[in-house]
């Protein structure tokens, strides 16, 4: 039996908490499951952020998203990130609106969350709230996640180096809430670098140690298939 | 090819050669010839000169031609009229005037002070006739220096001498022949003014009239085929304060409903809203800026409504946040990592370039600037075996590396001998730690058995 993998649907709000060094982490899922399958822009407004930190075009291109599509909107506070957002969920033809913030997000409530997601439907955006450091609260979000790093499997050796180099990204989810959807899971992602997406290695690794000891494991026995996944 | 005054009380003249000039003054300073700043800085002035006539004929590559029948007496005189133009240019200029064009420009640019006050055009040389060196040469063995010498001459034997072109300038120098000027066209502001009989008050009400104006230079502009980028609306409130409201466009635009959401936008953001007061009793538009816009036939495919729409989510955003807050990256032919790439305001930048598909494996978040950070490193040179940062230790488990980044030397003080070329050497390695983060991190400079030992830092984070 196939396990479904994680979808961020269009047309919905989606949440994705990480602590705060795992950023990349939860960057990558939001920006490889976002986009996947849709073209035009991506907005990505920042905000109430540590400060230096910024995203990279050439790592975004190894991840397959194109730096041009990005419209990055830097907001000062928390008012102007929702207000951002609700403009970028109003605007059609977008692929992806993604918010960013770290720590308690003021202002963020039922009211707003509802706000984006009826922006969202009429024009079948995704809108993806990325929180650093910050403790899930009632929302109207269609999913909320958990996203870590997760150890790699390691490439060959090269000769004469006593260590293996890292492999491709990998990263630990687990569906905190997901309406009409298997809540409570835990995957194991793996970059794809061929096609593109990311894929189910949940269970396959072996003795890869659970990163998060309080996340649930993965049911015995599913060693699963590769998912066809691809992006455009 | 210029020299400044103080360069000509020195003794340098245009024409030299700067092997002379640098004999005559060693400490000279020079700059290359911008001919395009130079005609750009006429036309800017052309403009500017607006202010005296309507008719002004920019004379490439220095002059200005300025016709100023029946304006000097709005200055007073035509004195103060030239006092007032060389203060708008702010330069050092030379000035003459004369009944007719050509006269003028001859007086210009080949009288003497004296000549040009006492507007004495037969004093002229013949060189003033801008006939060529040539001509010149010939009028001159002729014993012909002056144009007071031409004109006594019958002009048959002149023209059949030197050419009719001779007898034709001179006859315009004379003013006996009129010389037609083709002053720039003066283009007519693009503005819109409403006035009430009553103070009107509300924002609503505001931004409904606004509409009505816009409308009115939407229809000025098509005619001109032209589109807004910048508009400035302006309210005068009743006890005579002025509050003049900016907006700016992307792309430019005759959709007066896409203006009024711009301005709307703009009245919310306002740090101190607007203090109407005892109302407002006159509104103006104006347009500060237009660029050429045709008629466009909408599409039948979606794209381009697409674009229009992410056009307009920009200029909304620009408005509300600033600019310079909306952002697009593009790629820089940069060496090292944090200057490979800058981020540009993206109302400005029109095309986008794409980004190459690195070879290497780059980061997707980068530190800027780097953050220190302590490690043990097993051998000199090799990766590292464990990091503090932030306080947390770090163990590495799988490590890659190294990449080397050399300095931009050619960018440096003293090129790849120079002082921080060794120093400023950085080996990056991809390290993964225990829990399964990825950092990039870097080593600065080399091991040289010196007592400064390399530093380390995380510059970035990957997935």
């Amino acid at each position: 039996m196939r396990r479904p993998m994680p979808v961020l649907a269009a047309g919905q709000v989606h949440e994705v908490h990480g602590e705060g060094d795992d950023r990349a982490a939860g960057l990558a899922f939001a920006l490889g499951l976002g986009t996947a399958n849709r073209q035009g822009a991506v907005l990505v407004v920042r905000g109430a952020l540590r400060q230096g930190l910024g995203l990279y075009g050439e790592g975004l291109a190894r991840l397959g998203i194109d730096p041009a599509r990005l419209l990055l909107v830097e907001a000062r506070d928390a008012a102007a990130l929702l207000r951002a957002g609700l403009e970028g969920a109003r605007c059609p033809g977008l692929a992806l609106v993604l918010l960013e913030s770290e720590g308690p997000l003021k202002g963020y409530d039922l009211t707003a969350s509802r706000r984006f997601v009826l922006a969202a439907e009429r024009t079948q955006t995704p809108l993806v709230l990325l929180r650093h450091a910050a403790r899930p609260q009632p929302s109207a979000a269609h999913t909320r996640w958990q996203v870590a790093s997760a150890p790699s499997l390691p490439l060959e050796a090269p000769p004469g180096a006593q260590v293996r180099p890292p492999g491709l990204p990998m990263i630990a989810v687990e569906a905190l809430r997901w309406r009409g959807g298997p809540a409570g899971q835990t995957w194991h992602l793996q970059w794809d670098e061929q096609h593109g997406g990311f894929r189910d290695t949940t269970g396959s690794l072996g003795g890869t140690p659970n990163r998060n000891e309080n996340a649930r494991t993965a049911p015995s026995g599913a060693v699963l298939p590769m998912a066809a996944l691809r992006t455009g | 090819m210029a020299v400044e005054r103080d360069a000509a009380r020195h003794g340098l003249a245009p024409g030299m050669t700067l092997a002379d000039a640098r004999a005559r003054c060693p400490d000279l300073a020079t700059l290359p010839h911008d001919p395009a700043a130079d005609a750009a800085l006429l036309t800017h002035l052309a403009k500017a000169m607006h202010a005296l006539t309507p008719s002004v004929t920019p004379d490439p590559p220095d002059g200005l031609l300025l016709d100023i029948s029946g304006c000097a007496h709005f200055f007073g005189s035509e004195a103060k009229m030239v006092a007032k133009a060389t203060e708008i240019t702010g330069l050092s200029t030379i000035h003459a005037l004369a009944g007719n064009p050509a006269a003028a420009r001859a007086l210009a640019r080949h009288g003497t002070p004296a000549q040009r006050r006492a507007e004495d055009v037969a004093a002229l040389p013949v060189s003033a006739l801008d006939l060529g060196e040539a001509a010149t040469t010939a009028l001159r063995r002729a014993g012909l220096k002056r144009l007071g010498d031409l004109v006594t001459r019958p002009a048959p034997t002149l023209a059949a001498r030197f050419g009719e072109g001779l007898v034709l300038r001179l006859r315009q120098v004379m003013g006996d022949v009129a010389a037609p000027l083709a002053p720039q066209p003066v283009q007519a502001p693009i503005r819109a003014e409403a006035r009430f009989a009553e103070p009107i008050a509300r924002t609503d009400d505001v931004l409904e009239v606004a509409e009505d104006l816009l409308r009115q230079v939407a229809a000025q502009m098509e005619q001109r085929r032209l589109g807004g980028r910048h508009f400035a609306l302006t309210l005068h409130r009743s006890d005579g304060a002025r509050r003049r409201l900016l907006v700016e466009t992307g792309q430019p635009t005759r959709d007066p409903p896409l203006v009024v959401r711009l301005l709307r936008e703009r009245i919310d953001s306002l740090a101190d809203p607007i203090d109407p007061g005892f109302g407002f009793d006159a509104i103006t538009l104006s347009v500060k800026r237009a660029d050429p816009l045709d008629a466009r036939q909408t599409g039948l495919d979606q794209s381009e409504e697409t674009q229009d729409s992410l056009q307009a989510l920009i200029d909304r955003l620009g408005v509300r946040l600033g600019q310079d807050a909306v952002l697009r990256l593009a790629p820089a032919d940069r060496h090292m990592p944090e200057a490979a790439q800058v981020s540009l305001p993206a109302a400005e930048l029109n095309s986008s370039v794409s980004f190459h598909l690195p070879a290497m494996p780059r980061p997707l978040l980068l530190f800027d600037p780097p953050q220190g950070i302590e490690v043990i490193a097993g051998v000199p040179d090799g990766p590292p075996l464990r990091l503090r940062w932030r306080g947390a230790v770090h163990e590495v488990i799988h490590a890659e590396g190294p990449e080397r980044i050399a300095p931009e030397w050619w960018r440096q003080r003293g090129g790849h001998m120079g002082e921080g070329a060794t120093r400023t050497t950085r080996d990056y390695y991809r390290i993964e730690d225990a829990r399964g983060r990825r950092l990039w991190v870097f080593r600065r400079g080399l091991y040289d058995g010196m007592e400064n030992a390399p530093s380390w830092y995380v510059h970035g984070l990957f997935p």
